[in-house]
This record gives structure tokens, sequence and C-alpha cells, in this order.
């Protein structure tokens, strides 16, 4: 095939891909009951279209199924009713077009000879019906969600940014220009024209900015898709059983607020499995039904996009909600890592560690966050997140020459390190008014090599839930109002960055996720507790190539105060045990790279971690599959089906004797 | 049949763009460090308001020696990227056909008067730096 033909080729799978767009677009619309006049001819139109097409650049078996459709539609369009019956048999047509477009001529031929059997059915079908009054009334409203879809354009994503940009800089340089003009002194006023002017210009670039920070906006069903897979992996994790529903996953958010908010939805639903839904027999018990109910909802109220996670659990302890009575606020309480009566230590703080993630992406974007709970009935946990980012007010720093941001929203305080240095497990730490808190180097957090800081280097303290972090830097520049700019998908790679930011002297700024700071001095985040025991915590390495799965694994530990690592496959794993400083493994059993079996082995093998203690926790829980884990080596294996924490808990604390 | 392209220098070798993939030249300016970014990245550099990844070619095909001055500045795929070179040579025809090369990066190797010319296979690089980000 030629150059030009091949290209040719491309320009009519794109429009057949439109086409198609618009094709399925009727179709769903009429299986809402939306169908309107136009339905059948748009429907006929397309398919129309595509047949042509398809004839002239030689896909004779898309042109053929497009024809059969055609012959479908061809009864029905002289009253202009869609009948219901023939949605199926179209969205069909959709898919198998789509897969024929791609090559494959045998679906489309097979299905261009089922539908000419159907054709005569589906037109005696709807000559006998005769058009209803109400079918009459609806085919005069015209669909407006089809006029929306004709003046819709489709723009790469990369050329809003731009304009982003450049609107970011119009701001700047608009400021620049009043901050130029500003007379000397109160006496000089400048001549009321140009003040006049200035004016205008200040507003029309506030509307710019609007109207373009508007146009970032993307649905939330572009993060919620892998939602329903992590609910039900953590589910049958904990042995529950549970259903996840989604309702206006269409409402949109800014780009960047989408994009980190996935990981902390995902800690909230886990929350709500893990303390929230009860088991079964507990459900049961309690006459709920057996399956509990997690929503999802999303909806926006004026400027601001409100995120539910509720479900029909148990609800918080009586105590949080009386201790929240006294704090006023049922966050502060849950986020507290210290909030606890000792038997609910666990609980509490586990639900903390998610909160906390969650509570920083409010913070940092100046939304907010609210906990209902009723005893019983059930908890909800609600997110509050304004559609589109305007400017974002950050504290500018530099480490290393690099110029970083740190929205204001996850700013505590501003300190000197270094009055009264302290460690604790080997670890930096700076005294807070009595309070010991991890001191981290930015470079460090970063992952880049940098000189050790000065001796009395300022460090922003930024706060999320009960837990805080003092981030050193070389020197502080003040806080700026910035306009945040994406970053690069090509440098996607680089995580912990919400952003950049071009500042007035045309510096380039990164906007760092407080969340990912936060995270960053996690591992050891449990130094509050007395010396004595965090020294000799035992380190334990969850191996699981599954995020969900790995992060409850380790709130489990860390909530019973284990340090944990996490390794994503074996071969991670043995790099990271090579390293020395672990205590035990706790490995899954399929992984990429290298498996469980594969890494327990290799583990026996080798000289000196030949004894370390391994426990394999797999889905698959049959006699064989324990015998092979443990002919591998592994001292315990636990099947993930109906585990609860607390076997995991004690086989780890028989292990590493505790 | 001979098709246009810009010829750069990346250490001793000589490599070729399509023209109609580059937007502009520029000169190597103050880059921000993006720690964590991909080991060939330089870092972004504000061009004319927007902040533009800039990758080091040298790293990227492997080439050593390179003392990078300018930047093309590329768009593909709907992703803009600087790609920092030594010295930018000649915008000129390019005569078709030539070897295929080994390197995934390379569309062909041309041999031309002022000798081998590895012509980029744009697609190939983005998608390599796409993945060398995920």
């Amino acid at each position: 095939m030629s150059e030009a033909d091949e290209a040719l080729v491309q320009v009519f799978r794109d429009e057949v891909e439109e086409r198609l767009d618009s094709f399925v677009g009727q179709l769903l619309a009429a299986e809402q009951g939306q169908s309107t006049l136009e339905t059948v001819d748009v429907l006929f139109r397309e398919a129309h279209t595509i047949k042509g097409a398809a004839g002239m650049l030689g896909f004779d078996h898309v042109r053929e199924l497009a024809h059969a459709a055609e012959d479908l539609l061809a009864p029905v369009r002289a009253d202009g009713v869609f009948p219901v019956e023939l949605v199926a048999p179209l969205l069909r047509v959709a898919d198998t077009i789509r897969l024929g477009v791609d090559g494959d001529v045998a679906a489309c031929v097979d299905l261009a000879e089922e539908l000419r059997g159907l054709a005569p059915d589906a037109t005696s079908a709807s000559a006998h019906e005769a058009p209803k009054p109400d079918d009459v009334a609806r085919r005069t409203v015209p669909s407006p969600k089809r006029t929306g879809d004709q003046r819709s354009v489709r723009v790469p994503a990369e050329k809003i940014d731009r304009l982003l940009d450049l609107v970011g800089e119009t701001v700047l340089h608009q400021r620049r220009l009043e901050h130029e003009l500003e007379p000397a002194s109160a006496e000089a006023e400048l001549p009321e024209s140009l003040s006049d002017e200035l004016d205008v210009g200040a507003r029309l670039f506030d509307e710019l900015k609007t109207a373009a920070i508007g146009m970032r906006t993307r649905p939330l069903s572009t993060i919620v898709g892998k939602f329903p897979r992590a609910v039900r992996d953590i589910a049958a994790e904990l042995g529950k059983d549970v259903e996840l529903v989604v309702s206006g996953d269409q409402t949109e958010l800014d780009r960047i607020i989408l994009e980190s908010l996935s990981d902390p939805l995902v800690h909230v639903l886990r929350n709500a499995i893990a303390h929230g839904i009860e088991l079964p027999a507990e459900r049961e018990a309690a006459g709920k039904p057996v399956r509990g109910r997690l929503e999802l909802r999303a909806e926006q109220r004026g400027p601001t996009v409100e995120i539910t996670v509720a479900d029909d659990g148990r609800g918080v302890p009586e105590e949080a909600l009386e201790e929240a009575r006294r704090v006023g606020s049922l966050v502060d309480v849950l986020a507290r890592p210290g909030f606890s009566t000792a038997a609910a230590v666990t609980d509490i703080s586990g639900r903390g560690v998610g909160l906390d993630a969650v509570k920083v992406h409010a913070d940092t974007f100046g939304g907010s966050l609210e906990i209902r709970s009723e005893p019983g009935a059930g908890t909800e946990v609600v997110l509050r997140l304004p559609l589109a980012l305007a400017l974002l007010d950050v504290l500018l720093v530099e480490r290393h020459g690099t110029t970083y941001g740190i929205p204001l929203g996850a700013v505590d305080e501003v300190v000197l390190a270094g009055d009264e240095p302290m460690s604790l497990v080997g670890r930096a730490a700076l005294n807070l008014r009595g309070q010991p808190i991890p001191l981290e180097d930015l470079a460090d957090l970063r992952g880049s090599d940098a000189p050790v800081l000065p001796e009395r280097a300022p460090a922003v303290v930024v706060a999320s839930g009960g837990r805080r972090v003092a981030v050193g830097c070389d020197r502080l520049f003040g806080e700026e109002e910035v306009l945040l700019g994406t970053m690069s998908p090509l440098l996607g790679g680089a995580e912990g960055y919400l952003g950049t930011a071009i500042l007035g002297d045309g510096t380039i700024a990164l906007v760092l996720d407080p969340a990912a700071l936060v995270r960053g001095s996690m591992p050891r985040r449990h130094a509050q507790a007395p010396a004595e025991t965090t020294s000799e915590m035992p380190r334990v390495l969850v191996v699981e190539d599954s995020f969900t799965v790995r992060e409850l694994q380790r709130s489990i530990l860390e909530a019973a105060g284990y340090r944990v690592e996490t390794a994503r496959d074996g071969r991670e794993a043995l790099a990271r045990v090579a390293a020395n400083g672990i205590d035990l493994v706790l490995t899954d059993v399929e992984m990429p790279e290298l498996d469980g079996l594969a890494l327990t082995r290799a583990i026996r093998t080798d000289a000196e971690h030949g004894s370390m203690p391994v426990v394999i926790v797999s889905s698959r829980g049959s006699d064989e599959d324990r015998q092979a884990g443990i002919e591998a080596g592994a001292d315990a294996y636990i099947a993930k089906n109906g585990y609860d924490q607390h076997a995991l808990l004690e086989t780890v604390e028989r292990l590493v004797g505790r | 049949m001979s098709a246009v392209h810009v010829t750069v220098r990346v250490g001793p070798e000589l490599y070729a763009l399509p023209v109609d993939a580059v937007l502009e030249v520029a000169e190597v300016d103050r880059l921000t460090l993006v720690p964590g970014a991909p080991s060939a990245t330089l870092g972004l550099q504000n061009l004319r308001g927007s902040a533009l990844p800039v990758f080091e070619l040298a790293a990227l095909l492997g080439v050593s020696g390179g003392d990078p001055s300018r930047i093309v500045v590329t768009e593909c795929q709907g992703s803009r990227a600087g790609l920092a070179v030594d010295e930018v040579c000649d915008v000129g025809l390019l005569p078709d056909g030539g070897d295929e090369s080994e390197s995934p990066l390379l569309a062909r190797a041309a041999l031309t008067d002022a000798g081998l010319i590895g012509v980029l296979d744009l697609e190939e690089l983005f998608d390599e730096l796409q993945g060398a980000a995920s």
C-alpha cells in the first residue's frame, strides 16, 4: 500500500470512528427513551456515509455490514419512529464495524448475514405499531445533547495547556505593568484614561483566565474506571461482599485536580471496605443485606464539585463521635493518628492513613472534607473541590538551584532547622514546641543528589491530618499566586508534582504535591511512638503487584506498628532483601518478572538471607497450592479469600518473634 | 524524491529530523532540573511562557561526547519536546532511501556527501520518552 493510500485509510478510520460515536450516541439516547424525529435519519445517514466510504476504499465487508444496517433502518425511516428493539442489533453493528475497519472481515460478513434474516421482522414489527400520541409528542422535542455534540470540537490537551500557559504569562505581564505604572507618590496620580484602561485590562484578563481554565476540565469517569476492580480486590482480600455503585461520573473537574484525586479516593474506598462494611455473617446477624453497598456519587454545585463515598457499614465507634462533638469535627478526630482507646487503635489509625491523603488533597486545592457517620448505619465521606483551579497560592522555596512551590493550603509554618538537632531511629527530627517531627531534606524526598543542607536551613512544616513533616531547603522566596500548568506527559514518571508554574521573572517553579511529600516520609512515620519500641520494630517487605492490595497490607502492618517496605515483583524484592534490613517477607504468588514461589526459593538458596521468614499470601487456596508454597520453602501460607487481618498479624508476629 | 530535513550534530555524529516535525530552534537557556524525571531529561525550559521538557539527544541515542548548545523544538503525537543537540548544521534536501538502521529510534541511515546521517523516527522517539516516563 502506498503512503498516500495509507494516509487515506487513516482518514477513513478517523471518519468511521467519528460517525460511529454519533451512531452509538443516538442509540443510547433512544434506549433511554430520548429518541427524536431525527434519530432514524441520523442513524441512517451515518450508516450510509460509512457504506460509501468503505466501498471507495475497498473495505467491502464494512460496506456490506453498513448496508445491512441501512436495510434495517429503511422500513422505519418512513414513519420516523425508532423502535427500541433495534438498539441491540445496531450496537453490535457499530462494534463489528470497528473490528472490520481493523481488518476483521469474517465478523462483518457473519453479522451482515444474520441481520438480513432479521430485517423483515423488524419491518413488520414497526409496521404494526402505529405511532402513539406520546411518541409523536416526544419527537417534536429536539434533543439538547445532540445540539451540544454538533457544536463541540476536539482540541488536543497540549494546545489547551499552551493556551493556559500564555494566559498565565499575560496575567503576570498585567501585574508587572500595573507595578511599573504605580505612581511614585500619592500626589502624582495617573491620567484617568490610563488608569481606566488598566482596570478594563485587569477585568478582561480575569475573565480570560476563568474561561481558559474552564477548558481544562475532564469528567470524573476518566479515573473511576479502575475503581470497581480495586473494590473487588480489596473486598476479596478481606473476605467481604461489596457492591460499588457509581453515579455522576460525568461530572467535570480540573484535569490537575482529577489526576491527583485517584489515589486518595482509593484510600477512602479501601477504608470503607476495611473499617466500615462488616463481614457477611456480621451483617446478616444485624439484619442487613449480606452484600455491603458502597456508593460513589459526584455532583456539581455551583463552582464546587461534591464527591461522596457512602457505605452502609457499622459506622465509626461511638467514642469517636463523642470526641467529635467535643472537638467539633469528625475529620479531625479520625485523621489524628493519636486518637485511640487501646482496643480501637488498629481500626482508627487505619482510617487515619487514608483520610490523611484525602485531607491534604482537599487542602491543597482549597477544598474541604467532611465526614458524617451513624453507628450501625454507615459512614459518608464528602469531598468538596473547586471545579477548576484558578490561581494557586504557593510558598516558593529553593533547593539545589531548583525553585519549588508548596501549596499554601498544606503549609503549617516555617521554622529554622538545626536549633536543636535530634534524631530518632537514625532519622533527623526537629523539636517543634516539644513535639518531635521528622525532618526531611527536600532533595532527598525528590530523590536528587544535593550537597548537605546548611546548618540552620529553613524548613517548611507541611501538615496533613495529624501528621507533619518538616521539609528542609536552601532558602525561602516567599508566597506567590501562580497559575498551575500541567507537567508534560513526557515527564510523567517524575511523580510527586502537581504541575509547573512560570514565575514573574521567567523562572519555572515545580509545584509539589503535598500528599507526596508526606508519603515520602511515611515509612518511618510512627516516630511519635516511644523510642525503645520503635527502634526494635521489625521491618516487613510486602511483595505484591496490585497497588490496592499492597497498600492494604501496608496499612494493616503499619497500624500494628511494623515498619513496611514494598516491592512490586519478586525481582525487586530480591534486590531489596540483598540490601539488608528486612526481617520478614510477605509475598503474593502471581506476579510479573519473578513470582512468589521463585522468590521464596531464591531466598532459601541465598547464603546470607536463607533463614529469612517468608509468608505467602495467595488467592489460590487449594491444598496443592499450599503444598507448593511450603515446598518452595515458605514458613506460612495464608489464603487471601477470607483471611482477616488478625490471622495475618498473628502469623507475622509468630515468625518475627516479637 | 527527497524531503527537507534539519540536520544536527550530536558529538561526532550527524542526525536528521523531518522539517515538518521541527517547530523552531532555540538556544539552551536556564534549565529547571526536574528530580525524578527520566535520565535523559535535561530539565524544563521556559519557551515564551510555556514549560518545555528538554531531553539530551546524545543520551537518548547512546552517543557520547555531546555538548548541547541548541534545542530543536519538535512536536509529535500532540506533545512537545526539546531535543538538545550540539549544533544545527543544515536545513535541506535529504535523499530518500538508505538502509534501515538497527537502532529502533532511527527510521533509516542515509549516506550523503556530508557523511552518514541517521534519520530519526520521531514517533519511536516519543514512544520511548513516554515509556520511560510511565
